[in-house]
């Protein structure tokens, strides 16, 4: 009895070192990640500002106006080039294209209202009328 | 059988006999045996000592443990956790030591800090110095080998070769593989536009603290401090109309060899510059290789005798006083003569001229008389309420105080009524203007973005109703007088001229001239103030010699009109239809003798 709850202790010591060692490890393995993650992202947010820098100036109104005059055949816009959407007139609609399907007839012209049939059956409601007749 | 045992329950030891014979020797089946005298007590000393030493073991093995534990658990007091510690702080923390961004309104990047390798070489592990120049000087090609020998034959521990490389002069520096060369990271304020906002800007020192512009103003705001982060600046200037200011600006300089050129853009609603530029300019990247003049703010910090567009302040001032009304004039065919000066036109028109016309044609005479009319304490209060008499505040360190006559009597009134005698800062000029045309209300000038629902503080100077008149007026003088060269097709520009001669040393130099144009458009309904000013331009073929500003400088503003209306987003209308005519209408009441008799 004495010994096993040695033994037990013994083993369960072991046991429970082992799990914090490994806690601890796992911990500073987390951490050392961490803190690269943090250098390789101030690394980058550094990398994002100087390429940033170099978008910029890379786009200089005047190297872009450079540019255009080199290879666009634009000029100044004239006032006549710019209208609202107002202006835009409406395209003239073809009337054969669009046009909807007209009926000859006004339908149920020739439909005749027949007159409903006494119900079938054994029984005859005390309700029923027939219709169009008023109640 | 015999056997040895503590008995533990005894206080004592007692050795218990049993007989080898397993008789019964008494009644008594244990005997004790007591131990007496020395022997006794060194048994009782060696088990003290036993005691003792089992105590200290086992305190110091706790000790041990605890130790284990704690280190297993906390991990403090090894030097990973130190590091992490620094990385445990918010990630916003990195990087943002920097000085901050500055912007325009549109948010384009035109200053940031970036973080730049410096090259530096120990000299004294430097192997051989020779090749390593050779070396060097293919990646660094501004620096020649000798001076690279001589800062590397130097006897000192460090020395610096050159700073803030560019990322790839570093790779390259490092591809080399010399030893002894090492960097060092430095902070490098960098401006990616260039000189193009080169006076509102500013410039930094060494250090990275702002030295004038912008830079300086809001010095503490971007450097930030222990208790309050570094903050972004967005300012009022748009980049594509700074552009096209300083392009048409620099263009017309050279045709008209002009020393310097001044423009500026401004909203009237708002009072915010969108662009602001005085040639010639510098580039903040590198301020010291240039020099002193390139550096002066003419728009803030110079001030001029603005010549004739002064005006316009002074037909405002008499239409919105009443001393005289639109059917109103005075007679122009004599020079006036006061107190040792005259006073004559450019232009004689030699006839009495109708209030519009002394407007459009630019007559001296007659906007003296219009001014002497209102008298002075009028007139020099009506030109504080515009803000001229006052140092302008904006928010650049280089601003400069106008310059005012010692006296103000009726001759400094006649004088100052087209715009000699003081001398203002063209930001005064246009801000004044903006004033005249937006429906009579001051609005201080700035140049960092207001907010969309920001109330503007503003202070009427002058009536609606005077306000619509000037604007037809200054229609005119672009249609059909002065300023016809400014004209922009669709935006209904309307403007002043003002040529004026420079004083040097007291005295007015006749061939030196200052030359502006200063307009608003589209004048039916005034949404931005353009300015245009040249130093003293030379008059070329195309102008058939004339150096004036209707000449010169309305050319600028014309042009540039056509280019900012469509990215200002200004719906251009066609001119000569009748709703347009007839909104700009405005009586001219001319006297003039039509030659119909012929």
């Amino acid at each position: 009895m004495k010994l096993n709850l040695t033994v037990l202790s013994l083993v369960l010591f072991a046991a429970v070192s082992y799990g914090l060692y490994q806690l601890s490890y796992e911990v500073q393995e987390l951490e050392k990640d961490l803190s690269s993650l943090n250098e390789n992202i101030a690394e980058n947010k550094e990398t994002i500002r100087i390429l940033k820098a170099e978008w910029t100036y890379q786009n200089r109104p005047d190297v872009l106006q450079a540019l255009a005059g080199k290879y666009l055949p634009l000029l100044l816009i004239a006032p006549y080039q710019v209208a609202s959407v107002g202006d835009v007139p409406y395209p003239p609609i073809d009337p054969k294209q669009f046009s909807v399907p007209v009926p000859q007839q006004k339908p149920r012209q020739n439909a005749r209202p027949t007159a409903p049939s006494m119900p079938t059956g054994p029984v005859q409601l005390a309700t029923f009328t027939r219709a169009g007749s008023l109640q | 059988m015999s056997d040895l045992a503590w008995i533990t329950k005894s206080p004592r030891p007692r050795i218990t006999l049993s007989s080898p014979l397993g008789q019964k020797l008494s009644g008594d089946r244990h005997m004790a045996l007591r131990l007496e005298g020395s022997a006794k007590e060194t048994l009782e000393q060696g088990r003290n000592r036993l005691v003792m030493a089992g105590v200290i073991f086992a305190f110091c093995f706790v000790i041990l443990a605890g130790r284990l534990i704690g280190l297993a658990i906390s991990g403090i007091g090894t030097e990973e956790s130190a590091i992490s510690d620094a990385d445990m702080a918010p990630p916003v923390a990195v990087g943002e030591s920097k000085r901050a961004e500055i912007r325009d309104r549109n948010g384009v990047l035109l200053a940031t800090t970036l973080t730049t390798a410096s090259l530096f070489a120990e000299p004294k592990n430097v192997i051989d110095p020779k090749e390593v120049a050779t070396k060097l000087t293919t990646v660094l090609d501004d620096m020649s080998e000798a001076t690279i020998l001589s800062k590397l034959a130097s006897a000192r521990n460090f020395v610096w070769l050159k700073r803030n490389l560019t990322p790839h002069q570093q790779y390259q520096v490092n591809a080399l593989g010399i030893p002894g060369l090492h960097f060092r990271s430095e902070e490098k304020r960098f401006y990616p536009m260039g000189a193009l906002v080169s006076h509102v800007l500013g410039f930094t020192d060494v250090d990275n603290r702002g030295i004038a512009g912008v830079e300086k103003y809001f010095d503490a705001q971007l450097g930030g401090s222990d208790e309050s982060p570094s903050q972004d600046l967005m300012l009022s200037i748009d980049v594509r109309i700074q552009h096209a200011l300083r392009d048409e600006l620099s263009r017309h300089m050279s045709i008209f060899r002009a020393i310097g050129a001044a423009g500026m853009v401004m909203d009237v609603q708002t009072g915010e510059i969108l662009g602001m530029v005085s040639l010639p300019d510098f580039d903040p990247n590198r301020p010291a290789d240039f020099s002193g003049d390139s550096k002066f703010n003419r728009i803030t910090l110079g001030v001029y005798e603005m010549g004739s567009t002064f005006k316009t302040f002074t037909t405002a001032m008499a239409l919105d006083s009443g001393t005289v009304d639109l059917q109103g004039g005075y007679d122009a065919t004599e020079p006036i003569r006061k107190a040792g000066f005259k006073i004559r036109d450019d232009h004689p028109k030699k006839r009495w001229l109708s209030v519009p016309e002394i407007f459009m044609y630019s007559s001296n005479i007659g906007a003296a008389k219009m001014a002497d009319d209102v008298g002075p304490k009028k007139h020099k209060a009506f030109l504080a309420k515009l803000g001229l008499l006052d140092k302008p505040s904006l928010e650049i360190p280089e601003v400069g105080a106008p310059i005012l006559p010692p006296r103000w009597n009726s001759l400094e009134t006649m004088t100052i009524s087209f715009g000699h005698g003081l001398s203002v800062s063209p930001l005064q000029l246009g801000t004044g203007i903006a004033a005249i045309v937006n429906g009579g209300h001051y609005i201080n000038p700035t140049v960092v973005r207001r907010g969309d629902g920001d109330v503007v503080p503003a202070r009427e100077v002058i009536s609606a109703q005077t306000s619509d008149i000037m604007r037809r007026l200054m229609r005119l003088v672009v249609e059909k007088g002065t300023g016809s060269k400014a004209t922009a097709e669709g935006y209904l520009v309307g403007g002043k001229t003002g040529t004026a001669e420079k004083a040097v040393d007291g005295r007015y130099k006749r061939d030196a001239l200052i030359a502006s144009f200063v307009s608003a458009f589209p004048m039916d309904n005034p949404r931005y103030v353009v300015l245009a000013m040249l130093d003293e331009p030379k008059g070329n073929a195309q102008t058939h010699g004339f150096r004036s500003a209707g000449w010169t400088a309305a050319p600028i503003v014309g042009r540039l009109i056509s280019r900012i209306g469509p990215i200002l987003s200004i719906n251009p209308v066609d001119e000569d239809s009748e709703a347009v005519q007839k909104a700009m209408f405005i009586p001219i009441n001319s006297k003039e003798k039509k030659l119909a008799s012929f």
